[in-house]
């Protein structure tokens, strides 16, 4: 049986706030050295499908550089590898990608070149390990058109899911997209498909102005489920959605958790990535590092507690990094002090700067009020933070922002430079 | 430039450096963590430009061609030139291993001649140094020479170590002691020569096996032949107490070898493990730690390679931890050189008491405290083991001694 992933890669991820600015949100770093893709991608070849393509929309240079030939992943390949999907221009027609099958439906050449008899689609944000093999031979053995990956939620968290309502054989009778009442249960869609390929190429072919398929969810699976055979594929294990700042930041902090049931050392389930050359962290003698994650080409002079750091990070002599998460070649000064903050890569942090300053935490942001107003602070890609500077809470210093933007030595809790 | 073809001599058995080169060639024994020697020659050609290599292999290659593949790392993955790993084949009369540095190279004199190449670098697989060989090449190609050697000053104590090379005031060398006794100059070959090609073929035409005890001398009396003086950090790490102290040099504030230089880069394959974890109870101070290992007591002045594991109450001090090895809770390592995939049982100490009794066997290699732990030696719970002590590779924990205490000086 062929089989070929596609992998959503082209979303804009705007709940991510500055992170996603200058990325597409599946190559936001996590966990110090990897990209959010890399989970998505690492289970494709963990469950022996090397066919895989990426599609890509939304600021893709970054996720092309990650990607470029797949190497990491085994996916330089002379027979399948992995192919970038970006919007192309034809003689008679041009469309962005307009949704999730849209996107799909644009590509269906390749699909068909590959002659796929299934296509596994997934979303290249979510952080989880999962055996695809798995899903796929549930969908064998129900002689199913469609198999969608679900997982149980809490109930009173149904509203922010695609909810499945299922008979006794897991055949899917109802689909919701976040419905308001809590009564039809508790089965959610992870965004992940298996369908024929035959069906798919027809119900996305069939599309018009009054009948759109544009959208899995909104439009596709819920005219399936009425007409062929859609079953659910039950997962147990840990899935995560890093679509926000919140998210992101507890997704991360949990790593440090040493009994969470996300094992990145596990040797049957490497996440592979794009490593950089760097030599090993170099732990300096005055430093101090506590329950944390680091990478080659860190350098720690000062104090690191429960942090996750990318490569290349440098901590400066008497500088405190706590519950906080920095990209890569971050520069934190001396005497520098941060507290709960997300600090992309390439910043400047200028000594004895204070960042997450202020005991209350629920001053929320003033211009993304839903997004920031948990407390962290976050720092755009290569922004300057000037010496001195005090920093509140939930405050977004916006990409490439320099001394010049800065009012005054004093950022109070909820701005936005 | 010329168009350079580097040979890099990889073959030797090392045996100064113990159990570290038992079941590996010196060029493939990890360095700095996350590197292996070899590295270093190999970045310093690519950083240079020069993109055609040959490593010749003969001692126990198996770990250097799992760490060199198909030189990937290096961007020698070509199709032309790249990386050619040049092992020993049987001739028949019978022959074919190589008896020293100019064996080696004549073996390879077919590839060598049909390479589009003016120059052959010839390099040791076995120091460690950044050096651009651009301005070798062309210091060798201004003076139109047969052969041009890089060397460095060093210390009049330590010239007998060395090939020691005078120099005429033209730059010209006319006098090659190899290891004198007493030295009339203290310019010490680094292992790094140029040859005009034609010219190496020809001087190779005889028997001679090595080229600094035969043929040298010989060259440097008839042919034109250059000395080029290089300023940089280099270390020859050909023993234990020198490879011990290169890697803990890297640990002070601005090392003479800076790894961190963005416009040299050493390449190597680099493990596909998650970042370095560090637990709440844990304490780092001074040492550097590669990609997936993960810390959960007390490390101190040390190296540590990719995916090395220390348990919670175990104290690392002073030390050279290498690939995958796993101390156990309570374990205390102190001097030691641990190699890869070792085991160190719960409460064992390893490197304690008196460092002024050498290793029985070897006192001339293991004299300076160190003890050695070859790879994937499995070390009972509660062992107590002294100073200058080697622990074979692969020895199990049924070959200690009941009395679980290995004294200082010996050897198991």
């Amino acid at each position: 049986m062929r089989i070929v992933a596609m992998i959503m890669a082209g979303g804009e991820g705007t709940r991510l706030s500055v992170l996603s600015e200058k990325r597409a949100k599946p190559s936001v770093p996590f966990a110090g050295k990897y990209r959010i893709i890399d989970f998505t991608l690492s289970n494709c070849v963990n469950s022996g499908i090397f066919d895989v393509g990426v599609l890509t929309q939304y600021r893709p240079h970054s996720l092309n550089d990650h990607i470029g030939i797949g190497k990491p992943w085994d996916l330089d390949r002379a027979r399948g590898g992995v192919r970038l999907l970006q919007p192309y221009q034809g003689r008679n027609d041009q469309s962005w990608y307009r949704g999730t099958s849209d996107a799909i439906y644009q590509n269906l050449t390749y699909i068909q070149e590959r002659r796929a008899d299934l296509v596994l689609i997934l979303s290249g944000d979510h952080i989880y390990k999962m055996d695809y093999t798995t899903i796929i031979e549930t969908h064998r053995r129900n002689h199913a058109d469609l198999t969608v990956g679900v997982m149980e939620v809490p109930l009173e968290e149904t509203d922010r899911f695609g909810i499945m309502t299922t008979d006794e054989q897991d055949r899917i009778i109802e689909f919701t997209e976040k419905p308001r009442n809590r009564d039809k249960g508790n089965l959610a869609s992870m965004g992940i498909y298996v369908f024929n390929t035959d069906v798919l190429v027809r119900r996305l072919a069939e599309g018009s102005a009054d009948k759109p398929r544009i959208d899995f969810g909104k439009n596709v699976i819920p005219a399936m489920v009425a007409e062929d055979r859609v079953y659910a594929h039950r997962f147990t294990g840990y899935w995560v959605d890093v679509g926000t700042i919140q998210s992101y930041w507890e997704t991360s902090m949990q790593l440090l958790d040493p009994t969470h049931e996300f094992d990145l050392f596990d040797p049957t389930w490497r996440i592979r990535t794009r490593s950089e050359e760097r030599p090993p962290a170099k732990i300096g003698p005055q430093a101090r590092v506590l329950r944390s994650i680091l990478c080659n080409g860190c350098t720690i002079r000062g104090t690191v507690e429960h942090s996750v750091l990318s490569p290349g990070v440098y901590v400066s002599p008497g500088a405190i990094v706590r519950d906080s998460v920095v990209m890569n070649d971050t520069w934190i000064g001396p005497g520098a002090v941060l507290d709960r903050v997300i600090v992309d890569k390439q910043v400047v942090i200028g000594a004895g700067a204070h960042l997450g300053v202020g005991e209350d935490l629920t001053v929320p942001n003033k211009s993304q009020p839903d997004k920031l107003n948990t407390g962290i602070s976050v720092i755009g890609k290569s922004a300057h933070i000037p010496p001195g500077t005090s920093i509140g809470r939930n405050v977004v210093i916006n990409a490439d922002r320099d001394a010049e933007d800065f009012p005054g030595r004093d950022v109070p809790s909820g701005e936005t430079i | 430039m010329l168009r350079t073809l580097a040979l890099i001599l990889a073959g030797g058995d090392s045996p100064a450096l113990s159990v570290l080169t038992a079941e590996r060639t010196e060029a493939a024994v990890p360095f700095a963590g996350k590197f292996r020697i070899i590295d270093f020659p190999l970045s310093n050609c690519v950083n240079s430009g020069i993109y055609n290599v040959g490593v010749l292999t003969q001692y126990k290659p198996r770990s250097l061609h799992a760490h060199l593949g198909v030189g990937r790392p290096w961007d020698l993955d070509r199709a032309q030139g790249g990386l050619r790993v040049l092992h020993p084949s049987p001739t028949p009369d019978g022959g074919g291993w190589q008896r020293g540095t100019a064996d080696a190279v004549r073996y390879n004199l077919d590839l060598i001649e049909e390479q589009p190449t003016d120059a052959v670098l010839l390099l040791a697989g076995d120091h460690i140094y950044k050096m651009d060989y651009t301005p070798l090449l062309q210091h060798h190609a201004e003076r139109a020479a047969d052969m041009t050697v890089a060397v460095r000053s060093v210390s009049p104590h330590d010239t007998h170590r060395f090939g020691i090379v005078s120099v005429a005031g033209d730059g010209r060398v006319d006098r090659f002691e190899e290891k004198p006794r007493r030295a009339s100059s203290n310019l010490a070959s680094m292992g790094i020569y140029v040859f005009r090609k034609q010219f190496l073929i020809d001087i190779l035409a005889g028997t001679e096996q090595d080229f600094g005890r035969h043929l040298l001398p010989r060259i440097v009396a008839n042919a034109r032949t250059y000395a080029f003086n290089f300023q940089g950090y280099w270390a020859d790490v050909g023993t234990v107490q020198a490879y011990y102290e290169a890697n803990l040099a890297l640990l002070v504030e601005t090392p003479a070898l800076d790894l961190y230089d963005p416009e040299w880069v050493i390449h190597t394959t680099s493990a596909d493990l998650p970042g370095v974890e560090i637990g709440e109870h844990a304490r780092v101070e001074n040492c550097l730690l590669s990609d997936g290992c993960r810390v959960y007591g007390n490390v101190t002045h040390s190296v540590l390679s990719p995916g090395v594991y220390v348990s919670p109450g175990a104290s690392v001090r002073d030390s050279i931890i290498l690939g995958d090895a796993w101390i156990g809770p309570d374990a205390v390592v102190d001097h030691c050189i641990i190699d890869e995939g070792v085991r160190v049982g719960a409460g064992a100490v390893v490197g304690e008491g008196d460092i002024s009794v050498p290793n029985q066997a070897t006192p001339e290699r293991l004299n300076t405290g160190l003890t050695l732990v070859g790879t994937h030696a499995q070390l009972p719970e509660g062992l107590s083991v002294g100073r200058n002590v080697a622990i074979r590779p692969r020895t199990p924990e049924s070959a200690f001694p009941k009395s679980r205490n290995v004294p200082s000086g010996a050897s198991v």
